[in-house]
C-alpha cells in the first residue's frame, strides 16, 4: 500500500456519501426537469426510481464482481463509470437518456460503493469501524443530497447536480487507484476469501421498509414545498437541511446504547412520528414541518446505521453483505416511490378541484360586485386552463387591484381566503401519502422485533 | 449514572413518547382537519341572505340559478360558474364532461326556473311576476339564459322586456319588489 489511510478514508467515505446521496440528489429538480423536458410527473418520477431500481438489482452481483477481480479495481472502475454517466446525465436533453444515464449511474455506483465496505477495515483497522463508516457515510450523503441538488438547482441548473459529481466522483478514485494497481502487481483479489453467509433476512427486509418510509418523507416533503406551496428550489433545499442536520445529531443519541435492535426500533418510531406530524399538519407553514423533519432525521441516522451494522455483523464477506444491504434499501426507495407517486397524484388532483371549488365558492359568496365576480371566475378559468393540472398560483388572478379602496380591501381578502384554500388542498393532497410512510416504518418494527437474539452489542 | 440498558429504555421509550407528542400536538391543532371547505350541494336548498335592493336580489338569484344548474348537470356550482365566464371556458367545460350544449341550455333554464322559485319563497318575487318570468325563460335562448346567470340585474331592472312589459311596465315591476 502506497497511500496514507487518512486520505484513502476520506476518499472512500466520499465515494459512499456521492453514490448514495444519487439516490435522493434529484428529488428537489424533479420539478425543473419536468417543466424542462416538457414530461409528466409519473414519467419524471422515474429519474428516481431508475437509479435506485437499478441499485437495487445491481448491487449483489456487483459484490461479487468485487470479490472476483479485487476491491480496489471494482471501486476504481465503478468510480469512472459513474463519473461517465453522471456527464452524460448533465448532457441530457431528453428524458429518455438522462434515465439511461441515470441506470449506467447506479451500475458505476453499486460497484463502487460494495468494493468500498471490502477496502474500509483494511483502511480503518477494524471490520465494526468500517461498518459504522459505511454506514455512516451513506445515511449522511443520502439525508444531504436533496438539500445540495436544491441549491444546485436553483444556483446554476438541475444539469449541474449532475456534472459537479464528475470531478468529486475522480478525485474519489485517485487514492484507490494504488490498492487497483497493488491488487493488479499481487494478484490479491480480495482481502479475505470467507464462505459466503445468509444474508440477514430481517435486518434488510427492515431496511426496506424504512428506506421506503424515508424516501417518502423526502420526495414527497420536497413536492409538498415546490409544487404544493410553490418555493423555490432553494427555498426548499433550506427547509429540508434540517434532516440532515439532525441525522448528525442523531449519531450521538445513539452511540450511547449498545443495543442495535433498540436503535433500530427507536429510530423506525421516530421516523413514523415524524412522517405521522407531517400527514398532519394544521397550517402550510414551514415551522411546522421542522419538528417533523427533526424526528425523521434522528430516526433515519438510528435506524439505517442499526439495521446495516445487524445485517453485517459476523458476516463475510463484507462487499456482498454490504450488497445486499444495498439492495434493500434502493429496492425499499422503489417501493416506496412506485407505490406512492399514484397516490398523491391522484390526491393532488382531487384536492386541486376542491381547493379550487372552495376558492371559488368564496369569490361567489362575497360581497363583490357581480362584474367583479365574473372577472375573477373568467381569470381563475383561464389560470387554471394555463396550469394545467399543477397547483395554481392565483395572485396574478387579482392583478391590478381595484382602484376603489372599499373594493380593494374586499378584493385582497379574497385572494388570502382563495390562498388559504389552496394551501389547504395542497397540504391535504400529501396527507395520505405521509401516513401511508408512517406506517411503512411501523412495519418495520415487525422484522426489527423478530430480528430478537441476533442483535449485535457493542 | 445511567447505565447502557436504562439509555436503551430511555431512547426507546423517548422516541415513542416525542413521537406521540408531535402526532396529539397537530391533531389538537386541526392538523386533521386542515383541508378545503366543502362546497355546498347544489341540489340542496341554499338559504337566502335577507337581500336588500334590487343588486343583493340579483345576486341571491344567480347563485340559486346556478345551483339549479349544477344540480341538474351533475357538477358543483363552482365549477359551473368558472365555466360560464367566457366562451372559451365555457367549452372547455363542454368537452370536459361531455354535455351538449341543448343539455347545457335545458339545465340552465331549470336553474333560472329553481331561482325563481326560490325567490318567490324568500318572498324576494311576487307570485305575480314568477308565473309569467317562469313561462318567458323557457323559451329563452342559451347565450341569454347564461347572461342572466352571470348577472340577473337585467332580469329585475329590465326583465320587462322578457316578459313583454316594456319600458312602461318596469315601474310597475318595481313595485312587486320588496323595499
Amino acid at each position: 500500500m502506497t497511500e496514507a489511510p487518512r486520505p484513502r478514508l476520506a476518499a472512500l467515505a466520499l465515494a459512499v456519501g456521492l453514490v448514495l446521496a444519487d439516490s435522493s440528489v434529484v428529488v428537489l429538480a424533479l420539478p425543473d426537469i419536468y417543466r424542462e423536458l416538457d414530461t409528466s410527473v409519473t414519467a419524471v418520477t422515474w429519474v428516481l426510481v431508475s437509479f435506485n431500481l437499478v441499485m437495487a438489482l445491481a448491487a449483489v452481483p456487483a459484490a461479487h464482481l468485487a470479490r472476483r477481480v479485487g476491491p480496489g479495481r471494482a471501486a476504481a472502475v465503478g468510480l469512472a463509470v459513474f463519473a461517465g454517466a453522471s456527464l452524460a446525465c448533465g448532457a441530457s436533453t431528453e428524458l429518455a437518456t438522462l434515465i439511461a444515464a441515470r441506470c449506467v449511474q447506479a451500475l458505476g455506483g453499486a460497484a463502487a460503493v460494495t468494493a468500498v465496505l471490502e477496502l474500509l477495515p483494511a483502511t480503518v483497522g477494524s471490520e465494526r469501524r468500517a461498518t459504522v463508516i459505511w454506514a455512516t457515510a451513506g445515511a449522511t450523503g443520502a439525508a444531504l443530497g436533496p438539500a445540495v441538488g436544491g441549491v444546485l438547482t436553483e444556483l446554476v441548473s438541475w444539469q449541474s447536480i449532475f456534472l459537479v459529481q464528475v470531478p468529486i466522483a475522480l478525485a474519489a478514485a485517485v487514492p484507490i487507484l494504488a490498492v487497483a494497481r497493488h491488487e493488479a502487481a499481487t494478484g490479491v483479489v480480495s482481502s479475505e476469501l470467507r464462505r459466503t453467509g445468509r444474508p440477514h433476512l430481517l435486518a434488510n427486509l427492515a431496511l426496506a421498509l424504512v428506506s421506503a418510509a424515508i424516501a417518502a418523507a423526502l420526495f414527497l416533503l420536497v413536492l409538498l414545498l415546490i409544487e404544493g406551496w410553490r418555493m423555490s428550489p432553494i427555498a426548499a433545499a433550506l427547509v429540508v437541511t434540517v434532516m440532515p442536520i439532525a441525522a448528525l445529531a442523531g449519531r450521538r443519541l445513539g452511540s450511547s446504547v449498545p443495543s442495535t435492535r433498540t436503535r433500530a426500533a427507536a429510530g423506525a418510531i421516530l421516523v413514523a412520528g415524524g412522517l405521522g406530524g407531517l400527514a398532519l399538519l394544521p397550517k402550510a407553514t414551514i415551522a411546522l414541518t421542522v419538528p417533523p423533519q427533526v424526528l425523521v432525521g434522528l430516526g433515519l441516522s438510528l435506524v439505517l446505521s442499526a439495521l446495516t451494522e445487524t445485517a453485517l455483523a459476523g458476516r463475510a464477506p463484507q462487499a456482498l453483505h454490504g450488497g445486499w444491504t444495498i439492495s434493500a434499501r434502493h429496492a425499499g426507495v422503489v417501493i416506496g416511490l412506485l407505490a406512492l407517486t399514484p397516490i398523491f397524484t391522484h390526491d393532488i388532483a382531487e384536492q386541486r378541484q376542491d381547493a379550487i371549488d372552495a376558492g371559488t365558492a368564496v369569490v361567489l359568496d362575497s360581497r363583490a360586485s357581480p362584474l367583479l365576480k365574473i372577472q375573477l371566475a373568467q381569470r381563475i378559468d383561464d389560470r387554471l386552463a394555463e396550469e394545467k393540472d399543477k397547483v395554481p398560483t392565483l395572485g396574478p388572478v387579482f392583478e391590478p387591484l381595484p382602484e376603489d379602496a372599499d373594493e380593494r380591501e374586499a378584493v385582497v381578502t379574497l385572494r388570502e381566503e382563495l390562498q388559504d384554500q389552496l394551501d389547504r388542498g395542497a397540504t391535504h393532497a400529501f396527507s395520505p401519502s405521509f401516513g401511508l410512510g408512517a406506517l411503512m416504518a411501523l412495519l418495520a418494527l415487525v422484522p426489527i422485533g423478530l430480528a430478537r437474539g441476533r442483535e449485535v452489542e457493542l | 449514572m445511567i447505565d447502557r440498558a436504562d439509555r436503551g429504555k430511555f431512547l426507546f421509550l423517548g422516541s415513542i413518547a416525542v413521537s406521540l407528542v408531535l402526532v396529539l400536538a397537530y391533531l389538537a391543532a386541526g392538523g386533521s382537519d386542515y383541508a378545503p371547505a366543502k362546497t355546498q350541494d347544489p341540489c340542496k336548498p341554499r338559504e337566502w341572505r335577507n337581500p336588500e335592493g334590487l343588486q343583493q336580489i340579483a345576486e341571491q338569484f344567480s347563485l340559486s340559478a346556478l345551483d339549479g344548474a349544477a344540480c341538474k348537470l351533475g357538477v358543483s356550482r363552482e365549477t359551473l360558474a368558472r365555466a360560464l365566464a367566457t366562451e372559451d371556458s365555457r367549452q372547455r367545460f363542454l368537452d370536459r364532461y361531455d354535455i351538449s350544449d341543448a343539455e347545457l341550455a335545458r339545465a340552465i333554464r331549470a336553474g333560472l326556473v329553481r331561482a325563481i322559485d326560490d325567490a318567490e319563497e324568500a318572498g324576494a318575487l311576487s307570485p305575480f311576476l314568477a308565473a309569467p318570468l317562469r313561462q318567458a325563460i323557457a323559451a329563452i335562448p342559451l347565450d341569454r339564459a347564461i347572461e342572466l346567470v352571470n348577472d340577473a340585474r337585467s332580469l329585475f331592472e329590465g326583465g320587462g322586456s322578457i316578459i313583454g312589459l316594456g319600458e312602461t311596465g318596469l315601474g310597475i315591476l318595481e313595485g312587486f319588489l320588496p323595499e
